[in-house]
């Protein structure tokens, strides 16, 4: 240790190698827990559902041996394919408009001028920390046949949508719920990343006469990019596996979670796994989701790298 | 030294959360075999005393769904047999229940000992006849005859040789009806009266468009319960033959009578369009948003809390041409029980008559012995809310009308793919054949994965 | 704190910054307002049409018979522990791990990283029944190590320090550290940690978060009531046999949440210490 730093100038490649098995040594160290802990029991979940996928199981009977099948009855199945695009478009709606507005929201809450930021920091959170249950009887409340959302749109002389059963009712009432309860947290995001950028950048740059929206531009998103990049990957895997919202808010109003409106993957997922006790088909799906997620999280990967230039993600 | 130092402190942290985790663990119950005897459970069947591992004492785990008295009863018979220990873990949950013995007898361990099994949750355990005793081994042919032939059928192998649980109790279904409702419309409100006039479905259907027209409020609460009271009436099996397992639910008259029957209330529009324990549904019963509620003993609960200021004015009456059965359970034991034989005295003292007839006085579950239905304490109930009806000897008398019936493992995915057509029907004014024709093929894709 | 950024804006832009928060502040808080309306009211407040918005005085006679109905502090106090453990140990172990992907350079990095990231993409509603048997083996059903252990570090939170840190904490200052003959923990905690508050006070909320709401687990591998965490004993309140009573559900929810408020009011000061401009001129 003491005898490191007499050697440094010494160019002996036997010392710089040992520093740096040290450093190897360290950086395994630090992340062995994980390993060790996903080891035990994240791993054989993971292998146990791709080994089930061949089989047909009901989880009380012994397993039968299927191959393909399982895959072949998902991907021929209507029904999939109909979950498949639900939640894309529910992502979709979901989640585009609400990393925007966190984004903004953030912004202003990180201004030098806004008052009360402790105050709207927290209102802007409640979302998520309220109960399942409770947000899901208010927006059932609000998006029932009668409810608030209804009368809202008699009042500009539209029709009423059922929302319960509609297309786009359903998948508009369960992007709505998606926004109001993930925004703050992606706020949350965002703010942890906006004090990460040095003020004196700001000042440098005002003093240079950029206005904020450059300042906006040329400093904030850049320096955001990292955060960005992870908001848009949690967002892409929390959305492809989209499953609590649909499934309470259909279940709720006495609707089945299963309504081809608004069922989503996992909803499908789920019901093959513990309504049918399809255990088989369940965890082809689930092998198939997992695909979908790796495809999808590299094209946004891919997007969120080529926006905004060329900083460490 | 420093590095040494800091790596040191984190080991230490390391183990500390472990240890805690650890100890904080030690009180646990675990699985049958560890008898956490300093457990601090706090459910009171434990009787005080006699809990160390003798030879003689038996330890019990009991797993219950719902609101029922069978603390009560395990105390008791814990009193009556003090070498047994009953330890009873509850939920309201019921996917959470079935699922979580699922999830035991999968991987082979913690399941309990006595299982209260649901009727909506049978197939899936009837079609693992071993994980399960079978009961008929011990001893359950000789009460057999006690019970209910339909119910008891319920928990039967097709061939009835096997019998996964005891009947506990029933939820046969009735016509709950506003008596204040029906005499605007200048119907008779007495329960005989409108028995007899609503005896078929033809009346029904007539007498329900009379009062539609004339008080322009619907007649029946919601299309679900109206098609499950008259799917409920097929002979026997409802979407899947009972013996080859085929689907026939296309073919079968009465569910497509029953699709029928509801579509068209939905066009005469004297089904309102409330979803089944949806706000608006709730509220209505409150406000009279409806004259009759076909339902089963249990929901009675959900009209008094839902419907607090209409007490007085309801009544009870039999439903046409017979009545079905939405609810109840059985007891069972799994195959991981350690002591099947005290578990089976046990279950079959909870199931006789005396403590079903308790449970009722207690609990207002309905028991499934029928010796009972003569029992003055059971015809002389009488519910205030129901203006003072017998309602006990009005749930018996629907008892009797109940016929056996065949689910299947796919009953319920395969009900809810129609129950989504006629929702369509009526909130998006679909076409009634096309949605009926979709819902068939979903069914027929969704057997194909079986 | 933080210089002006700027010239004071215009009050059109005031006002419309404003206007922008405080709708959204008012949406975000409403059914959180409403649950405690209805935990306030009676029996039928929660289905009352047109609906009631007015707080009631009902709350303690709604929770008691809540108290009545569950072991309520119990679970609360269970929950307490369990996610208490579970963010201490998520904090040390991610920063770590995250500081070590973002700073260090060893072989197969990116592979692991990727493989890390990759664990994200299973659902989990699959992984019940293995982990229930692995559970089982071990004779950890019905324990907390079954809760905790298997959460003590995970992939969200790797991926979160690690992006934090590669962005906020800049090499040179870490060779200085080195230059200065400071070991790996001694530079981790006394160059990296102070930058890196915030992200910390973040995963802290975020973990403590998933894990008191935590039900789907819990729900399978804790049998005896005594060893409910507070979301599964308010399942107990639902028994729609007798109707839903929402006032006591909703009361029972609110204090359920009340701890959640408070973590994060706690641990967002956080947000503000921490970070200077001073060391690193970039």
């Amino acid at each position: 240790m003491a005898t490191a730093q007499t050697s440094v100038n010494t160019a002996v490649p036997k010392r710089r190698l040992s520093e740096r098995k040290r450093d190897n040594l360290f950086a395994y160290l630090f992340i062995s827990p994980f390993f060790v802990i996903f080891g035990i029991f994240g791993l054989y979940p993971i292998l146990f559902t791709i080994y089930l996928s061949f089989f047909k199981w009901d989880a009380l009977n012994p397993m039968k041996y299927i191959g393909l099948q399982n895959y072949q009855f998902v991907l021929e199945d209507s029904i999939f394919w109909t979950s498949f695009s639900n939640t894309l478009l529910i992502s979709v709606m979901g989640t585009i408009p609400q990393l925007i507005m966190a984004l903004l929201i953030a912004i202003f809450l990180n201004s030098a001028f806004t008052k009360f930021k402790q105050t709207f920091r927290v209102l802007f959170f409640m979302p998520n920390i309220t109960s399942i249950v409770a947000v899901t009887l208010v927006f059932s409340a609000i998006y029932s046949n009668n409810g608030m959302g209804n009368w809202l749109l008699d009042v500009f002389g539209l029709d009423a949508v059922a929302w319960n059963s509609g297309w786009w009712g359903v998948k508009i009432a369960i992007a709505t719920m998606i926004m109001w309860r993930w925004t703050g947290y992606n706020m949350v995001i965002y703010l942890s990343g906006l004090q990460s950028i040095p003020t004196d950048l700001y000042e440098a740059a005002r003093i240079d006469g950029a206005g904020r929206l450059q300042q906006m531009v040329h400093i904030t998103l850049p320096l955001l990019k990292p955060f960005i990049i992870f908001t848009v990957m949690m967002s892409t895997i929390g959305s492809l596996q989209l499953f609590t919202e649909p499934y309470v808010f259909l279940g709720q109003s006495g609707t089945s979670s299963l309504r081809s409106e608004g069922i989503t993957m996992v909803n499908y997922l789920y019901s093959e796994a513990f309504s049918n006790s399809f255990f088989g088909t369940a965890a082809a799906t689930a092998v198939i989701l997992l695909v979908f997620t790796i495809i999808f999280s590299m094209i946004n990967m891919w997007a969120s790298n080529k926006l905004g230039g060329d900083t460490e993600g | 030294m420093s590095k040494m130092k800091k790596s040191l402190m984190l080991l230490v942290a390391a183990i500390m959360v472990f240890t805690l985790a650890a100890c904080s663990s030690s009180s646990n119950s675990g699985t049958n075999n560890e008898k956490g005897t300093n457990n601090s459970s706090t459910t009171t069947s434990k009787e005080g005393g006699s809990n160390n591992a003798s030879g003689e004492s038996v330890e019990l785990s009991f797993w219950t769904l719902g609101n029922t008295n069978y603390e009560d009863l395990a105390n008791q018979y814990m009193k009556d047999n003090p070498n047994v220990v009953i330890k009873i873990q509850n939920t309201g949950d019921q996917t959470a229940h079935h699922n979580n013995l699922t999830t035991a007898l999968s991987a082979g361990s913690g399941a309990p000992d006595i299982f209260q099994l649901e009727i909506g949750f049978m197939e899936r355990f009837l079609a693992a006849q071993d994980s399960f005793y079978n009961l008929n081994e011990l001893g359950a042919t000789d009460v057999k005859a006690n019970f209910l032939d339909w119910k008891w059928a319920q928990a039967s192998s097709v061939d009835g040789s096997f019998q996964i649980g005891l009947p506990t109790d029933i939820a046969p279904t009735v016509a709950y009806y506003r008596t204040d409702l029906l005499e605007k419309a200048g119907l008779p409100t007495d329960p005989a009266e409108f028995s007899a006039l609503i005896d078929t479905w033809d009346k029904f259907a007539t007498v329900a468009k009379q009062f539609t027209d004339t008080t322009g409020i619907p007649f029946v609460d919601s299309r679900d319960l109206i098609y499950n009271a008259v799917r409920d009436q097929a002979q026997g099996q409802i979407y899947f033959d009972k013996e080859t397992g085929e689907f026939i639910g296309n073919t079968n008259p009465q569910v497509k009578k029953a699709y029928d029957f509801t579509i068209k209330g939905i066009q005469e529009g004297w089904v309102a369009n409330f979803a089944l324990w949806a706000a608006d549904w709730t509220q209505a019963t409150n406000d009279g948003g409806f004259a009759v509620l076909p339902g089963p003993a249990w929901m009675l609960g959900n009209v008094k809390s839902n419907g607090p200021d209409t007490s007085g004015l309801w009544r009870m009456a039999q439903l046409p041409e017979g009545s079905g059965n939405w609810g109840g359970s059985f007891l069972s034991i799994p195959k991981q029980a350690k002591h099947s034989e005290e578990a089976y005295a046990f279950i079959e003292w909870m199931t006789a008559q005396e403590q079903q007839l308790q449970t009722f006085t207690v609990s207002g579950l309905m028991p499934s012995t029928f010796a009972l239905f003569e029992a003055p304490e059971f015809n002389e109930f009488t519910d205030e809310f129901l203006g003072g009806q017998a309602s006990a000897a009005e749930f018996a008398k629907a008892a009797e009308r109940v016929a056996p019936i065949y689910y299947g493992p796919l009953h319920d995915q395969t009900d809810s793919y129609i129950k989504e057509a006629i929702q369509n029907v009526q909130e998006k004014n679909a076409d009634p054949q096309a949605e009926w024709d979709t819902a068939i093929e979903k069914i027929e894709n969704l057997i194909k994965r079986s | 704190m933080k210089a002006k950024i700027g010239d004071q804006p215009s009050s059109f832009t005031t006002v419309f910054y404003y206007l922008f928060l405080g709708i959204g502040a008012i949406i975000s808080v409403f059914p959180f307002y409403w649950m405690f309306v209805i935990a306030s009211n009676e029996r039928g407040a929660a289905s009352h049409i047109p609906p009631i918005i007015t707080i009631g005085n009902q709350f303690i006679d709604n929770f008691s018979r809540a108290l009545e109905k569950t072991e309520f502090w119990t679970a609360f106090g269970n929950s307490v522990f369990v996610s208490t453990v579970v963010t201490s140990s998520v904090v040390v172990f991610c920063s770590l791990a995250g500081y070590a992907f973002a700073k260090y350079n060893f072989k197969y990095k990116n592979f692991l990283f990727f493989f890390v990231l990759g664990t994200l993409f299973v659902p989990q509603q699959l992984s019940v029944l293995p982990t229930y048997v692995i559970m089982a083996k071990l004779h950890w059903i019905d324990t907390y190590k079954a809760l905790i252990v298997p959460a003590m570090v995970n992939a969200f939170g790797i991926f979160w320090m690690r992006q934090y840190i590669s962005s906020s904490v800049h090499s040179e200052l870490l060779e200085a550290g080195k230059i200065d003959g400071a070991g790996h923990f001694r530079i981790f905690r006394t160059i990296v940690l102070p930058i890196i508050t915030p992200s910390i006070a973040t995963l802290g909320i975020f973990t403590f978060l998933n894990t008191w709401n935590d039900f789907f687990w819990p729900l399978v591998v804790l049998k005896d009531k005594s060893h409910y965490t507070i979301q599964i004993a308010l399942q107990q309140l639902f028994t729609t046999r007798d109707g839903l009573d929402f006032g006591m559900i909703m009361s029972a929810t609110f204090m359920a949440t009340l701890p959640l408020l408070i973590v994060f009011l706690l641990f967002s000061r956080w947000f503000i210490a921490g970070l200077t401009s001073g060391a690193v001129k970039s």
